[in-house]
């Protein structure tokens, strides 16, 4: 198996005094969907936010496609192509759904063409934005939304999207529908990292997964199996599990 | 025919304040910081207007795109040098600092230049425009036209280049924005020099039809915070707005109170605005 395509070594960090991570350790296979799942507070999105450069790491290493980006900043991050889709959408207020995609294209230097390309594809994956795109970003329904902020980080050209809770606040036959374009995506060839606090919908989902709980990695394994397995299941599923 | 008269004057006057307004609009919006610099800003970029139409002839309005850039500099030192070092801070010590800044760079100016009033005499003069019994005095007309050609063009620059798009991305959601890549303290850097361009080019227009003195300085600011109050803030075509009506404001309170007064009125629409209509004609509410 070639390397990782992203590697996490011993990661610390936080905020000011508060440490969340406590030596994060996780790999993340190229080609795969990897979803991360752990209850609130076990540092889900601190790691994304020190992963893409928001939060500084206080200790440990961050590699990306071989290369050490641990104190690199959030734009040369970007650049080299690791795409943070924010928890809450966050589209810019004020733009219309094509300039918040335009956004996301900022630090492409391919060229208008191949930006025009992408955005053509953006729009063919996600036909609703298509009837947006002279909208307000903020005047869509929060599935538009999702659908905006996964393809504005589309718009970046990624190697790596990082996706922070997909599912959050919509229905679940939305969810459906964006977790088949996450497929699609995948299947394009973009390795997608994915926080999600529907453990059910992440697991049948995903190719593998990490449990985050306390800010370590507790346990990593493929989807099928953590599904199956009863700490999993007692903690995450809502199963109840017999005692002895 | 007399209020047509005094409309006409307001219209031409509200044109050089938009152009004054937008630049403080924008550098509030983006930066949250409150630019008290900016009235000076604009009175050294009539000095410099004033000083290149006396030493070389060069004409004000050819001279405002050159201020501009000298402002521009300006405005990229001051960032880099000073301003940066309390972005994020409280209001209080943002506006501290810019009310510092404000003093000495008056003050130097009054060391430098005295605080005799100066203005541009163009030879010949432009003269006026006879519509009728209206008159439009052509310099004014010409002020107007190329100050609102210089909001228009900040504008197309938000609106249209990648640049331009992330000031406004920054402003909206700044975490977001370096998400997308953009380099927020670069984007800073240029939103201040930007506002200094515009303070600096609008103050070589202002040159050609009123007296410069580093005393007016905070006149002008006063009306570029009332512009941004009528027009509320991070709305280009409002701060426009805003500025012709204040231009027209103060003419109808001349005719009708006096030239007195005219400051008077802009102050309390100001607070008539603050208690009733906290969000500006224009703007939209929590867009900050």
């Amino acid at each position: 198996m070639s390397a990782p395509l992203l590697e996490i070594g011993g990661l610390e960090a936080g905020y000011g005094d508060v440490q969340v991570l406590w030596g994060v350790d996780l790999a993340v296979a190229s080609g795969s969907i990897v979803c991360l799942i752990g209850s609130n507070g076990a540092g889900k999105s601190t790691l994304l936010r020190a992963v893409s450069g928001l939060v500084p790491a206080a200790a440990g290493q961050i590699r990306f496609g071989g290369e050490d980006i641990t104190h690199a900043r959030p734009s040369r991050i970007v650049a080299a192509g690791l795409v943070h889709v924010p928890e809450g959408r966050r589209l810019f207020a004020g733009m219309s759904v094509r300039d918040n995609l335009l956004m996301g294209a900022y630090k492409r230097g391919d060229g208008r063409a191949a930006v025009r390309r992408d955005l053509e594809r953006v729009l063919a994956l996600f036909p609703r934005l298509a009837e947006r795109s002279r909208q307000d970003a903020v005047t869509l329904s929060g599935g538009e939304q999702q659908m905006c902020a996964i393809g504005r980080g589309l718009m970046a050209a990624p190697r790596l999207l990082m996706i922070d809770e997909l599912s959050l606040g919509l229905s679940p036959r939305l969810v459906e529908e964006l977790c088949s374009a996450l497929v699609g995506i995948r299947d394009a060839g973009v390795t997608v990292l994915l926080v999600e606090q529907d453990v059910m919908t992440a697991l049948e989902l995903a190719d593998d997964g990490h449990v985050l709980q306390g800010g370590r990695v507790v346990l990593a394994d493929t989807s099928a199996r953590l599904a199956a397995n009863p700490m999993v299941q007692q903690a995450y599923l809502g199963a109840v599990v017999a005692h002895p | 025919m007399l209020y047509l008269q005094i409309l006409i004057n307001g219209v031409l006057l509200g044109g050089l304040y938009s152009c004054i307004a937008v630049g403080f609009s924008l550098v509030w919006g983006v930066l949250n910081i409150i630019n008290l610099l900016h009235g000076s800003l604009m009175i050294l970029g009539a000095y410099a207007a004033f000083f290149a139409h006396a030493a070389w002839g060069i004409h004000p309005f050819l001279f405002a795109p050159v201020a501009g850039l000298l402002l521009f500099l300006v405005g990229l030192a001051l960032q880099a040098g000073i301003v940066n070092r309390v972005m994020g801070a409280p209001v209080l010590i943002t506006l501290t600092l810019t009310f510092g800044l404000n003093l000495m760079l008056d003050n130097a100016m009054i060391v430098a230049f005295k605080a005799d009033y100066r203005k541009v005499i163009l030879d010949p003069p432009l003269g006026l425009l006879e519509l009728g019994n209206l008159l439009v005095p052509l310099d004014r007309l010409y002020v107007m036209a190329l100050a609102l050609l210089l909001v228009a063009g900040l504008y197309a620059v938000l609106r249209f280049t990648s640049v331009g798009r992330a000031i406004v991305a920054v402003r909206m959601d700044r975490d977001a924005a370096a998400l997308m890549g953009v380099e927020v303290k670069r984007i800073y850097a240029l939103t201040f020099a930007a506002g200094a361009f515009m303070a600096g080019a609008a103050g070589s227009l202002m040159s050609v039809i009123f007296p410069i003195s580093p005393l007016t300085s905070n006149a002008f600011l006063g009306k570029a915070f009332v512009i941004c109050v009528l027009g509320g803030l991070g709305s280009t075509p409002g701060v426009m707005i805003g500025g012709i009506l204040l231009g027209v404001l103060e003419s109808f309170g001349t005719l009708w109170l006096g030239p007195d007064f005219s400051t008077t009125i802009a102050f309390v629409l100001l607070l008539a605005l603050l208690v009733f209509r906290p969000s500006g004609l224009m703007g939209r509410k929590g867009f900050e």
